[in-house]
């Protein structure tokens, strides 16, 4: 994982991908979200809306697009769940910002940095939105760090196989 | 300034965006506080994103179960003639007694009413499939394939045969979300079926359901059957809720114990749930016949017994409807033909009993005999005191 100077930053490519990718892969992603736990039960350990943000966040190293991206994805989520609207999307405008931030920052393009990158932003992602229901909301929650640790896993093996599909998509110059 | 908000616009962003979605929050929690349930634009906003997920939703639900459909109905047709055939009589049978057990129910609601005191029977129930879940493990909702043009509306009771499941939460066309019975936010009154003790139920953060707001009590035991307790005007009384499966003292209040349950309904395995759209008797013209056929069988029934009855009246009976249980004759083990013994005559003369030789007892003008103590014989003319009479020693 290289730190580049502002000059190779910029020659850096941003990824543009055609406009129906921007509107179903998100929209996939929620109804996926909330379709495969029923068929999984409690072993659906992933976050698909969280793995979204972060493909398209490090890909448009954007960091506004990516906190815009995130927020809506986590509202969306907030308004399946029954719970107040904005728990998961604070959670999710931040991994989207980090994500793209760190986008500027590092060569992402590298399988095994993403994978590092989603297992880690996974764990902000899950400690935030503790911190949200706990701290702000004062609401009970069980803190089960395992299962947080097992989605992460499993969001960046989802992330492995997805990001170069999602990869063939982008439009090249 | 203009250098600093373009140096800083990324970061900028980000905090409005998090000020916003904070703000918001606060204003959800505030409004759920003072009980008012969401705002018109939290509405708006789950309805949009009800309306973008159900459709792909449903499809996808559509599709597994056309698979599920074709596999269980093409491929693993066995012994189904067998069985359509035994089905077919206890469907017949069930169908006599569910028509009994309805007009049982209407006359206790008749007498309810006249007591002032409404219970729910279920009296219409709508089958419905779960497609979605809420998609956080820490949210207890799921999304049925059933919505307001199917006749479903807020707080309808959603079971399955096990035990109840939750409530509706939020309706929408075609779709609508049900809150689990072990989410936080749920609550239901229940009651122990053993020692009756009543208590709310919701659930925990966990994820199980829990009786909260129990004062301790020994007699609450593991195993111990939990029912609805039908004063939540949601769940009707008497169905399964689950079983005791350990008692925790509250962490929060000295004396109170938290019951944590086993549901009754398999919570984390829903495919196909029962709401409960109507508890007024609305009976199809099936069920109208049913409800004939068992009154006439009943109506034969109590002919016979009438008659049984008008029977045991002409003949001698050892129950005494008007007298309690101990002074039942048939419970009466003294001598039932005591002895019966003329009065002391006021003026002895030579055919007073005790003058007499004993024949024979003398009875009394009334010709009701008087038991008495049996009296030493004394001369006839003897004038002394007459012995008071005594009463039956019996």
């Amino acid at each position: 994982m290289s730190v580049l100077s502002a000059d190779a930053r910029r020659e850096f490519e941003i990824h543009r991908y055609p406009a129906l990718i921007y509107a179903l892969v998100p929209v996939l992603a929620v109804v996926l979200q909330a379709w495969l736990p029923r068929v999984l039960g409690r072993f659906a350990w992933f976050d698909l809306p969280l793995v979204i943000t972060v493909f398209f966040a490090l890909s448009r190293r954007n960091p506004i697009q990516g906190s815009i991206l995130g927020g809506v994805l986590g509202i969306f989520e907030d308004a399946l769940s029954g719970h107040p609207i904005g728990i998961n999307g604070i959670a999710k405008t931040l991994v989207g910002y980090l994500a793209a931030t760190i986008g500027i920052l590092v060569n992402v393009e590298n399988h095994a940095v993403r994978l590092v990158m989603t297992f880690v932003l996974s764990l902000v992602g899950s400690a935030t939105y503790f911190f949200v229901i706990r701290f702000l909301l004062g609401m009970s929650v069980d803190t089960n760090w395992m299962s947080e640790l097992y989605k992460a896993f499993g969001n960046s093996v989802i992330a492995l196989v997805l990001f170069p599909v999602l990869d063939r998509t982008k439009i090249r110059d | 300034m203009e250098s600093f908000v373009v140096r800083y616009r990324n970061l900028l962003v980000l905090l409005a965006l998090l000020v916003a979605q904070i703000l918001g929050l606060a204003m959800q929690v505030r409004r759920a506080n003072s009980g008012q349930g969401d705002g018109q634009e939290v509405r708006l906003i789950r309805l949009w994103a009800n309306g973008i997920v159900s459709p792909p939703e449903k499809i996808l639900h559509n599709t597994g179960s056309g698979i599920s459909w074709i596999w269980n109905n093409y491929f693993y047709l066995r012994h189904v003639r067998e069985q359509n055939a035994d089905l077919q009589k206890t469907v017949d049978r069930l169908r006599l007694e569910q028509a009994a057990l309805l007009e049982d129910a209407k006359q206790g609601q008749r007498l309810q009413a006249l007591l002032n005191f409404q219970q729910k029977y279920i009296y219409k129930t709508l089958p419905a499939e779960v497609i979605g879940t809420s998609g956080t493990e820490q949210s207890r909702v799921f999304t049925i394939n059933k919505g307001k043009k199917d006749g479903i509306d807020r707080d309808m009771a959603v079971i399955t045969p096990d035990g109840i499941v939750g409530k509706v939460r939020d309706v929408f066309g075609h779709t609508a979300q049900v809150l689990a019975i072990n989410d936080q936010t749920s609550g239901a009154g229940v009651i122990m079926e053993s020692t009756r003790i009543r208590g709310i139920l919701r659930g925990n953060a966990q994820g199980r359901p829990e009786i909260v707001d129990v004062i301790s009590d020994q007699r609450i035991k593991a195993g111990d059957k939990v029912l609805t307790a039908g004063g939540d005007q949601i769940f009707p009384r008497g169905l399964p809720v689950g079983v005791v499966e350990k008692v925790m003292n509250d962490p929060e209040r000295d004396g109170f114990v938290d019951v944590i349950l086993k549901p009754a309904a398999h919570l984390d395995q829903l495919d196909e749930v029962l709401v409960i759209t109507a508890t007024e008797p609305e009976f199809s013209k099936e069920q109208q016949q049913d409800i004939a056929t068992s009154e006439a069988l009943k109506g034969a029934e109590a002919e016979k017994q009438k008659t049984s009855e008008g029977m045991a009246e002409k003949l001698p009976g050892l129950v005494d409807p008007n007298l309690p249980a101990d002074q039942q004759p048939l419970n009466d083990t003294s001598n039932p033909n005591p002895v019966s013994r003329p009065p002391m005559a006021i003026h002895p003369d030579r055919f007073t009993p005790e003058n007499t030789t004993p024949s024979g007892g003398a009875t009394q003008d009334s010709g009701q005999a008087v038991p008495r103590k049996p009296q030493p014989s004394k001369p006839a003319n003897q004038s002394s005191p007459v012995p008071a009479p005594q009463g039956d020693k019996q």
